[in-house]
């Protein structure tokens, strides 16, 4: 047996800006075994709750990422109106549904690019960053900010659909129809994209439901599972999500990186499917079950339960917990458990059996929490000058770079 | 024991939300069942799915999962819990029916106390791998220990913890006043 090495990736990263740690145990270049180690960043978020009332806890969850801050909103009001019995309009249910498809693509497509940036395909990571920006614009005009939207609360949304925003959605919608598919295409055509991401960080069917991967990951392994449509919420009642797995596509589901990457790219042209229907039959009416913060948390002191709600993130499951006590004003307890402390236990079996050159990628392929680039911007610093590309060139540069490996 | 009896799949046809509680009730009592939530959502506010919370003894966790694997391989969520004096609670969040198509998933909530006078849970670890996390978590927070849990080190609190701190805790072992640090 060769000699074993032990090293860590992490906590400040190659393949992830964020900190966590993964000490990897190598036989030459093969990883053998992992242990990861989170820890580095734990904010007590839970802690803090306690002596927050609900409408504060709010935006503390939103504050939990800085990518799927709904997400995290929405589990978080929704377990509080489980605990308190609180029911929510239907056109506010329409409005969180649409925000959480919006939420979705940016956040995919973010991961897709990201994924390209990992295996050394820049021009192609800066294509996804660029189809990005047209989702960050449409939630600008939603809720006038790109990242912490403040649309949600407890028994609705804080936004309406005005004609304005229902334009740059449908608008939106038909940009990514006709801008998306150069992106998927270059990606899944490129021989070297392929043979980077084919058969690495395997993870089994049994392995996904033994160790608990939710959302794309699981989808990934062949796991056919979405809150969206085993247990339908808000707008997502009124119409079904189907679950995308390989297999219903390519045949087989293999598990890898490169089943993640196509499950995500498919789940965007499903978003916009999503948001089509949620557009076409968004009902009249309130937005909000009670616009007066002030009575609402008046009904929430007087209330006395614990709630759970899951839902769909774009990760996967996002599973908030809230316990509400008669008399006390602020949330007695609430547990939060984001998608990826659910994936990453699956992080040391995806590992085993692959190159140490492979683990940024299988760190990446499950959790895509990169704080997002806006643009590409080419400095010259010797001419001093700055130009910036457009959809069009980064398109032709990743189509020349695939070319020029490939020796054509 | 092999767990779970049969292969690791997901069932494609769900049981009611009445068989389930009723084999739970056979099993444990006509008291096992303590809530049923009705999650109602779209334009006609309709029904959609139901989340079914029971209370177990602590030494009858094992037999709980056991139960769920009866109808469908478990995936679970995540433990949450409080410190409600005397003992602490944990609530155990599974769901059975994810894949049996739609509307048919079954959240299902049990919940254990367990007295601060015996401090130890059984893990689950060797059925469901996908706990680790979240048994590491209630340790470091709230003091509870797992049998059979194999890596039992911090996962969230840094490396230079004084491990006598339970940060969830509302007792004496709790932060006190002098560890917790004001920001604005």
């Amino acid at each position: 047996m060769e000699k074993q090495y032990t090293i860590p990736i992490g906590p400040v990263h190659v393949g992830l800006k964020e900190p966590i740690t993964a000490w990897l145990d190598l036989e030459g270049e093969k990883i053998v075994g992992a242990t990861v180690r989170p820890g580095a960043i734990h904010r007590g978020i839970e802690f803090m709750a306690r002596e927050r009332n609900p409408i504060q806890v709010i935006y503390l969850a939103e504050r939990i990422c800085g990518i799927c801050s709904f997400s995290h909103i929405t589990a978080f009001v929704r377990a509080v109106e489980d605990a308190a019995g609180i029911p929510v309009p239907p056109r506010g249910q329409y409005i969180r549904a649409l925000t959480l498809e919006l939420e979705r693509l940016h956040s995919h497509m973010l991961w897709a690019g990201v994924a390209c940036y990992s295996i050394g395909f820049d021009s192609a990571f800066n294509l996804g960053m660029v189809l990005r920006e047209k989702v960050m614009d449409v939630l600008e005009v939603l809720s006038g900010n790109r990242v912490n939207y403040g649309v949600g609360t407890i028994g609705g949304v804080r936004w309406d659909i005005t004609p304005k925003v229902a334009a740059a959605v449908r608008e939106m919608v038909k940009y990514y129809r006709a801008e998306f598919y150069p992106f998927y295409e270059i990606v899944t055509e490129d021989p070297i994209a392929h043979a980077r991401m084919r058969h690495v960080g395997t993870l089994s069917y049994e392995d996904a439901l033994r160790y608990g991967a939710v959302g794309p990951t699981a989808r990934a392994s062949g796991v056919r599972c979405d809150l969206r449509h085993s247990s339908p919420y808000e707008a997502y009642a009124d119409f079904d999500v189907t679950p995308i797995v390989p297999q219903d596509y390519y045949g087989k589901a293999y598990g890898d990186v490169f089943d993640r990457f196509l499950v995500r790219v498919h789940e965007v042209y499903q978003s916009l499917d999503i948001v089509d229907k949620i557009m076409d039959g968004l009902p009249e009416g309130d937005i909000v079950w009670e616009k007066n913060a002030t009575k609402v948390l008046l009904a929430l002191k007087k209330a006395e339960g614990t709630g759970w709600s899951a839902i769909e993130a774009p990760r996967g499951d996002d599973s908030h917990v809230v316990h509400l006590a008669a008399g006390d004003e602020n949330v007695t307890w609430w547990k939060v458990r984001a998608p990826t402390y659910a994936n990453a236990v699956s992080w040391p079996v995806m590992f085993r059996e692959n190159e140490l050159a492979d683990a940024p990628l299988i760190i990446n392929s499950i959790d895509p929490c990169i704080s997002c680039m806006e643009r590409i911007l080419t400095t010259d610093v010797g001419r001093g000058d700055q130009r910036l590309l457009t959809r069009k060139e980064l398109l032709k540069m990743s189509r020349e770079k695939t070319r020029r490996l490939m020796g054509k | 024991m092999t767990f779970p009896t049969g292969a690791i799949r997901n069932v494609e046809t769900a049981r009611s939300l009445e068989d389930v509680a009723a084999r739970m009730r056979s099993v444990f009592g006509e008291e096992v069942v303590t809530a049923v939530h009705e999650r109602k959502g779209g334009v006609r506010d309709e029904v959609q799915y139901y989340d079914l919370w029971i209370a177990v003894e602590k030494g009858r966790l094992l037999e709980t999962v056991d139960l769920l694997a009866e109808f469908d391989f478990p995936q679970f969520h995540v433990i949450s819990g409080n410190d409600d004096g005397d003992f602490i609670t944990l609530y155990y969040h599974f769901t059975i029916f994810q894949a049996a198509g739609r509307g048919k998933r079954l959240g299902v909530i049990a919940a254990i106390q367990v007295g601060k006078d015996d401090l130890t849970v059984d893990s689950l670890f060797s059925r469901l791998p996908a706990v680790e996390y979240s048994e590491r978590e209630i340790r470091e927070m709230f003091g509870v220990d797992f049998i059979g849990l194999p890596n039992k080190a911090l996962i969230f609190l840094p490396e230079d913890w004084d491990e006598d701190i339970k940060p969830w805790r509302r007792d004496e072992t709790g932060p006190a006043d002098k560890d917790v640090r004001e920001l604005s």
